[in-house]
């Protein structure tokens, strides 16, 4: 398969996936940005009025938190199961493992490009204007993409070695939601400990650039995106080639 | 002059990993010590009885798993399609899109693949069906699917796995048809059957494989002979030994 027929498979099969998601249910595509406002809406519940944020902006906080994590959270947890579930496919092709989570993490990208324009539209509704600096959103999405893409090559081929895996995987991303600083200020930690977080979490320190350059009008932390993309992107290439290597391992595994 | 090589196996051996608990971890082999060599426009069929390896064997050509042991040289850019009923379709999508897919995956773009949906559709007689999910599907009618695209989408190599029990008898007769002149002609083709009727039909050599080893090969007459002849003996064995018994 070369390059250009592995970016089609992926594109295809995640919009493929996307309608047949849609097709199932009575309210289809209005769930992409439904779904996403309601958990919004238990969380404010839960942290803005019974536990008393006392931010003047917990909302929109909440908001330019929440959302660029559900687009995390969605990406790695359905791609977990993208190799293992795709026995149909991988018992009949010989097909590159990586571009199962691959199309799952686009598949949620899509998703979330309504997720994002529903953000801007909220922000501005509130009267956050853009400015240049919402440009800033064109990388911050690009470094997003590559830190799901990788992690969910990772889970995926993790449950193909291992269905308990996926136990581990929820796990973790449920551990990710209380450590990234969704409904509470990364900025507000102990500077030894926020720097901490910063370097160590990619989700804690992607949202906090999200909120710099949407909410505060500010440049987000260049240095440590710039060292995130080239190790994750570095990383990324490394768990691919390892796939490939071990395509017929996790044939056998998946389809066993 | 000699005909192009498609795939040759070398002293392939392949162990397959039963799946069980982490510590109840066994292997078991099913391929045992096989060469065969797959030039262009060979019909070539294997014969065995249930758990011979065949399908394995079809798995291991196709480059779906690797050998545990031995080499696997295929000819670069030779696209081959695993044709095998139950396998290839994801149940959420609908007929087209899986259709669609399967071509995809054989190399063509999405729009030479669209282009190919009608003639699909009309061959498999899914009419509107093509629209619902393929886990609404009888297993006649995703049979009737895999088939269609199968016999629409071109490939240098076509791996055949007991695929012609389809459907009801009628569409059965028009598949037999299809396949018949799909896989004539300068068509390489790899068919297991536990039909020596369809093997005699499409092969002209053929391979018997009994636990993992390749038993007899040659001409297809030969080797289906000589299949059918141990299998009457072994049955008249057990026979004897069970008459001997009582």
């Amino acid at each position: 398969m070369t390059l250009s027929q592995a970016l089609r498979f992926i594109d295809l099969r995640a919009r493929m996936a996307l309608r047949a998601d849609a097709s199932t249910m009575y309210l289809g595509y209005v769930w992409w940005v439904l779904e996403p406002l309601l958990f919004v809406a238990i969380f404010y519940l839960v942290f803005g009025i019974i536990l008393e944020s006392g931010r003047a902006d917990f909302l929109m906080f909440l908001i330019v938190g929440k959302l660029p994590f559900q687009w995390f959270s969605g990406g790695v947890n359905s791609s977990s199961n993208s190799i293992v579930g795709a026995k149909a496919i991988i018992s009949q092709v010989n097909i590159t493992k990586a571009l199962l989570p691959l199309s799952k993490v686009q598949e949620s990208t899509y998703r979330q490009m309504a997720v994002f324009s529903l953000m801007f539209f909220l922000l501005i509704s509130d009267g956050y204007l853009p400015s240049l600096h919402w440009l800033w959103v064109i990388p911050l999405f690009l470094v997003q993409y590559l830190v799901i893409g990788f992690l969910a090559m990772i889970c995926a081929s993790l449950v193909c070695a291992a269905r308990d895996f996926a136990k581990v995987i929820q796990l973790f991303v449920v551990g990710m939601m209380f450590a990234s600083g969704i409904f509470w200020d990364v900025r507000s930690l102990d500077p030894v400990v926020q720097s901490m977080v910063l370097t160590y979490n990619p989700i804690a320190l992607l949202i906090d650039s999200y909120r710099q350059v949407l909410m505060f009008d500010r440049v987000p932390d260049v240095a440590r995106l710039l060292n995130l993309t080239l190790i994750t992107g570095a990383l990324a290439a490394v768990v691919f080639l390892l796939m490939r290597r071990a395509n017929s391992w996790l044939t056998l595994r998946a389809i066993g | 002059m000699p005909k192009r090589l498609q795939v040759k196996l070398e002293n392939v051996s392949f162990r397959y990993p039963t799946m069980g608990s982490f510590w109840a971890k066994r292997e078991q082999d099913v391929i045992h010590d096989v060469s065969l060599e797959i030039n262009a426009a060979d019909k070539l069929g294997v014969i065995g009885l249930n758990g011979a390896g065949k399908s394995t064997l079809l798995q291991i050509l196709g480059g779906i798993v690797s050998p545990s042991r031995g080499r696997v040289i295929r000819h670069p850019g030779v696209s081959t399609s695993l044709l095998a009923l139950g396998v290839g379709f994801s149940p959420d999508l609908n007929g087209s899109d899986n259709a669609i897919m399967s071509a995809v995956l054989q190399g063509m773009t999405e729009r030479e693949a669209r282009n190919l949906l009608p003639a699909i559709q009309e061959f498999s007689e899914l009419g509107d069906a093509m629209n619902q999910p393929v886990r609404t599907y009888s297993a006649g009618m995703r049979s009737r699917l895999a088939f269609s695209a199968a016999m629409h989408i071109d490939v240098d190599l076509i791996l055949v796995d007991e695929v012609l029990a389809v459907g009801d008898a009628r569409f059965r007769e028009k598949a037999r048809a299809a396949m018949l002149e799909k896989l004539g002609g300068d068509q390489t083709v790899v068919m297991v059957s536990h039909s020596t009727d369809q093997i005699a039909d499409i092969c002209d050599k053929a391979i018997w494989l009994h636990q993992g080893r390749i038993e007899v090969s040659g001409d297809v007459d030969n080797v289906l002979a000589t299949f059918q002849q141990a299998c009457v003996s072994n049955e008249s064995d057990s026979h004897r030994g069970l008459s001997s018994g009582v």
